[in-house]
């Protein structure tokens, strides 16, 4: 009976009190943007996925609250066309893969490089340290030395270790975002 | 340019569409959330700009193709077709495109039966790059042979557009391409694939696809002879193909196998004869053209091409009966016999209302008439000649030009209906037209010669137009002289002094002088002077100047006045315009350090210059044995065009080898050879030769190519051994001296004449490639220290009679073959051609070993079985060089050739008649 009530709801919130947000995720090549995005859609966790040319969309929808995520490829080519994308969205989504060390201080300076844009300024940040699952992984505070997120002002920051394929903490990300839903 | 802009008045919202305000508009792209109709009304504003010809800059357009992408993946299917349409329009003028790929790949996946998956795949084909060709493989291998048509359709185009960018990849998709080139769906009308918004694909039962797979298959295979005939006899097969849109495709592919491929002529051609009787008119059209274009086609073979025409004449369809009539004119061109048996069905359209049709059987009629049917035709077309426009009258008078020239014993007749027509009321284009068609009566058929001057006379008396005025008192001026009264043309010219306009009365002074000037009658003589005389009160300066000028030049009686009064030389004009360009274009400044030589430029003779006149005249219009296609490549052959490109040629030489000082000394090159290939093409060094003769030397310019990688040759030189030693002595080689992979370089190889300048020794070289190789380090890239010798060897050349001659023009033949054969000796040789199997191909190769020029128009056979080539040539001393050439051609032994050759000098004859055995 509560279900029902539940639904009721629901649907009462979302037809009258519906809300859009746009959210960009961001990140180097094979940080696993695509999969968690699939799986924050409710879709499986695909094992093997092609790396995305140009952006992919998706829409994710809980309650009231519609994210419409704009996830960008990672590659090189890709990254000039990150500030387009971020321009004037609701928040910005930085995922970085915790698992491969290599990677991390080029990561920290494609980000560093994107939130001194004038144009993004003020608009809310959230680092994912994606691949918890994985043994070689660094620690979420590691992951913040590293980044010296820190040292990222004018916004509000904030980081949290995930894993797509385990689908951990994902639900702590979604109630961030929807934060930030006007 | 806007659609917009001519209707600004107009009060509809979607005509008052402007780049600028749309841009503006476009902002309505970042809304949140997306409004789908207003949002497609904005797109479809965009995509009128884009195909009414609006340009958007690159940065407007990459900020719209941002905020298009924003729409991505809207639940409105109409939308996302319209977002895929625009973005296939604006992907060429917008960057960073690249970004939407893996989105429009979701749209053209799966077995979705989305509205807008058809145009997701043409979208994709236009932004995707070559490296990612690769990932939409397997999605382009299932839109290929999926069911639904449209699918298929913009699978199959989108795949012709990426291969030329990803070549390897698309040619995997052969088989899924054969698979819908075969499949026959039902067939019936073609539907684009926009009718609602009901978001599922429409029915669609086109047979395009299979159109677009044949189009496709084509193109993959086109580098493959073999793949290509296996496929254009696999879908010729009845009731393989069922579009007409794709068997005329195989229509053409055919035709251009049977050209390419003489070998596959054959079966070709019995394809094509199939296609003659199917069931669409389109292809039959198509295959009759293809047999009528055919090269050297022969009377039974287009027989049958003809005859569907000619029932096509009959169709009630005007576009039909013009379709027909089209073909049959322009085959009427060059093998107007064979049309002849249409003549009965063309004389009906005659009278046809669409005036298209009328004037197109008139013209072919003419074509293909011969001497006894021009008269009832000429009186047919007299009939209706005031029914019809300016512009069509112009098109018959044009033909009955060329009919004058080629039935020379019917010019009375045309004249007649000339005269008759330059009576009637008429335009100025139309009045010069016929004028001009009088002219060249005159100038090439003698006999009209009188009466033509007396009817132009009779048109000047009464004439409106100035400018024909001043061109026809010219010609009197210039043939009146010379007729056997000039009396009566005199008359007719000082009425114009009288009646006329300035410009008229000048033009009538200068003519008027030229029957004073020189003349021998002093009665005319003294009437020339009064009626000069008279002038010189005119109001008009220029006339009284003229008057006053010709009167002194007619008492001083010198040879200067009659040089300047009748000029009968002119220059070289097709010539002077050449060297004019080369002048000014010149990119050296020494150049114009010395202003414009204007005495190297050669003169010819009016007659001459008529002669050159009337071969172009003919050929353009008249039939010749070839097709028009094969035309261009040829045109470049005729008269002064071909001594005027054979001059920049040996031009180009000569300053080539003036920057070399050895050679600087032996003066200018008197004759550069074209370039003749020692080796074949795919050997590892690559040798050609061109031979420049002087006046006492002779140079061999080799050019060597080294083919062969990391290697490099150095002190390259060629040893030519001539087998005529006492006549040729070796003086030097300048080697190349060193060659780079694929870089040519060049080896010059100077002999001396032993026996003086006048000499023209023939002789055969042995010639052998000497060099030092030398490899590549790989790690370097440096050639190492030490290299080896090295010999190779390469085919023999020959020097032969025909190197000493140049080709020359003249316009009479038999007066020069009389001449030189009083002056000089004669040469005959029975030749039998056994490797050449057309007249055509004959004339055209003994035409380019003797170096000859064919003469009088010679150089188009009109028969095919016999015809006699006129060629003249003069040789590097000076001395001309006729020659006459019979042949005769039968399918058993060829082309059996009889050539006759006159030289002015010592043994040239002989010596050219050997170079062709």
């Amino acid at each position: 009976m509560a279900g029902i009530f539940r639904k009721v709801y629901d649907w009462l919130l979302r037809t009258f009190w519906a809300t859009e947000m746009d959210v960009t995720m961001i990140g180097l090549q094979n940080a696993g943007k695509t999969s968690l995005l699939r799986v924050l859609a409710g879709g499986e966790f695909a094992y093997d996925s092609i790396p995305t040319v140009g952006f992919n969309m998706k829409k994710v929808t809980r309650g009231h609250v519609t994210l419409k995520c704009w996830d960008l490829g990672g590659q090189p080519r890709f990254r000039p066309m990150w500030e387009r994308y971020c321009r004037g969205v609701d928040a910005i989504v930085f995922i970085v893969d915790i698992a491969d060390q290599n990677v991390l201080d080029q990561a920290k300076d494609e980000l560093h490089a994107l939130m001194s844009q004038a144009s993004l300024e003020g608009i809310p940040l959230l680092v994912l340290g994606n691949k918890s699952d994985l043994p070689d992984k660094i620690s979420v505070d590691e992951l913040i030395d590293v980044l010296s997120l820190k040292s990222i002002g004018n916004r509000e920051v904030s980081c949290y270790g995930i894993s797509a394929k385990e689908e951990t903490n994902l639900e702590a990300v979604l109630q961030w975002l929807m934060k930030f839903a006007r | 340019m806007s659609y917009g802009k001519k209707d600004e008045d107009a009060d509809l919202g979607l005509v008052k569409v402007d780049r600028v305000q749309v841009f503006q508009e476009a902002r309505l792209f970042n809304s949140s959330p997306i409004q789908p109709r207003r949002c497609r009304i904005l797109l479809t504003k965009i995509a009128l700009l884009l195909y009414t010809g609006e340009k958007f800059p690159t940065r407007e357009a990459t900020d719209l193709f941002f905020g298009i992408s924003k729409l991505f993946q809207n639940k409105d299917a109409s939308l996302r077709q319209m977002v895929h349409l625009v973005i296939k329009e604006i992907a060429s003028s917008a960057e960073d495109i690249i970004m939407v790929t893996s989105t429009i790949m979701k749209d053209t996946g799966g077995s979705t039966d989305a509205i807008y998956r058809p145009n997701a795949i043409r979208a994709l084909c236009r932004i995707i790059d070559a490296t990612t060709v690769q990932s939409i493989e397997r999605v382009m291998k299932t839109a290929i042979v999926d069911k639904n048509p449209s699918v298929s359709s913009a699978a199959l185009v989108s795949s012709y557009h990426l291969l030329p960018i990803a070549k390897d990849v698309v040619r995997r998709w052969q088989s899924e391409t054969q698979e819908a080139a075969a499949s026959t769906k039902s067939s019936g009308g073609f539907s684009l694939g926009f009718s609602s918004s009901s978001g599922s694909l429409p029915v669609n039962n086109s047979t395009m696809t299979q159109y677009h797979a044949i189009g496709l298959l084509y193109q993959m295979r086109s580098h493959d002879r073999m793949a290509l005939v296996k496929m254009v006899q696999q879908f010729s097969q009845a009731g393989t193909v069922k579009s007409p849109a794709a068997t005329v495709m195989l229509v053409r592919l055919a035709a251009q196998l049977a050209e390419d491929d003489p070998s596959l002529r054959k079966p070709m051609m019995t394809l094509l004869d199939n296609w003659l009787r199917h069931k669409s008119e389109m292809v039959n059209f198509e295959a009759a053209k293809a047999i009528c274009d055919m090269r050297d086609v022969t009377d039974a073979e287009v027989t049958q091409a003809v005859h569907v025409l000619q029932l096509f004449l009959s169709s009630p369809r005007h576009v039909t009966k013009f379709a027909a009539l089209r073909i049959l004119h322009n085959f009427a061109s060059f093998k107007p016999q064979a049309v002849n048996v249409c003549n009965p069905d063309i004389e009906l359209l005659i009278s046809n209302s669409n005036r298209s049709i009328a004037t197109f059987a008139i013209t072919t009629l003419l074509k293909t008439g011969n001497e006894a049917s021009v008269d009832r035709l000429m009186k047919q077309i007299t009939g209706f000649m005031s029914e019809i426009t300016d512009e069509f009258k112009i098109t018959i008078v044009e033909a009955i030009r060329t009919l004058c020239l080629k039935f020379p014993s019917k010019q009375a007749g045309m004249l007649a209906f000339l005269s008759g027509i330059l009576r009637d009321e008429g335009g100025y284009e139309f009045k010069r037209a016929v004028v001009e068609s009088m002219f060249d009566l005159i100038k090439f058929v003698p006999d009209s010669k009188e009466d033509a001057l007396a009817h132009l006379c009779e048109f000047i008396e009464d004439c409106e137009f100035t400018k024909l005025a001043v061109r026809i008192l010219h010609l009197l001026g210039l043939e009146g002289p010379k007729t056997s009264q000039p009396t009566k043309y005199i008359r007719y010219i000082y009425n114009r002094v009288v009646l006329e306009n300035a410009i008229v009365r000048a033009a009538a002074v200068t003519a008027l002088a030229k029957f004073g000037v020189g003349q021998k009658d002093p009665e005319v003589k003294r009437s020339v002077d009064v009626l000069l005389t008279r002038c010189l009160d005119d109001v008009d300066d220029e006339v009284r100047d003229r008057a006053a000028l010709n009167l002194r030049l007619m008492h001083d009686e010198d040879e200067m006045a009659e040089r300047f009064i009748k000029n009968e030389n002119m220059f070289s004009l097709p010539y002077f315009e050449h060297q004019l360009v080369m002048y000014v274009t010149s990119d050296d400044k020494d150049v114009f350090q010395s202003s414009f030589d204007i005495s190297k430029i050669p003169v010819v003779t009016r007659e001459q210059a008529d002669a050159e006149d009337r071969t172009k005249k003919l050929t353009a219009t008249t039939p010749s044995l070839k097709p028009p296609k094969a035309g261009p490549t040829k045109a470049a052959a005729t008269g002064a065009d071909a001594q005027a490109s054979a001059a920049a040629a040996a031009q180009k030489y000569s300053q080539e080898l003036m920057g070399i000082p050895e050679l600087k000394e032996f003066g200018a090159v008197l004759k550069s050879s074209p370039v003749v290939e020692l080796t074949e093409a795919e050997t590892e060094y690559v040798v050609s030769v061109v031979k420049h003769i002087f006046k006492e030397h002779i140079v061999l310019q080799y050019e060597v190519k080294n083919t062969l990688p990391s290697t490099v040759l150095e002190n390259v030189s060629v040893v030519a051994m001539p087998a005529e030693e006492e006549e040729l002595e070796e003086v030097f080689i300048l080697q190349a001296e060193k060659l780079e992979t694929d870089q040519p370089g060049k080896v010059y190889v100077a002999f001396k004449k032993v026996n003086g300048e006048g000499s023209m020794p023939t002789s055969s070289f042995s010639n052998v490639l000497k060099f030092t190789v030398k490899e590549i380090d790989p790690s370097t890239n440096e050639p190492e220290d030490t290299g080896y010798d090295d010999e190779y060897e390469i085919g023999d050349l020959d020097l032969a009679g025909s190197d000493y001659v140049v080709p020359a023009f003249a316009g009479n033949f038999a007066h020069i073959w009389e001449q030189v054969g009083a002056a000089g000796e004669e040469a005959e040789e029975t030749l039998q051609l056994s490797g050449i199997n057309s007249i055509a191909d004959a004339t055209e190769q003994l035409a380019k070993t003797l170096s000859l020029q064919p003469l009088e128009g010679t150089d188009v056979p009109v028969n095919q079985t016999t015809h006699q080539l006129k060629l003249l040539g003069k040789t590097v001393s000076g001395g001309r060089v006729v020659a006459n050439i019979r042949m005769a051609y039968s399918s058993k032994s060829g082309v059996t050739t009889k050539i006759t050759v006159r030289a002015e000098e010592e043994n040239v004859a002989a010596m050219v008649i050997a170079s062709v055995a």
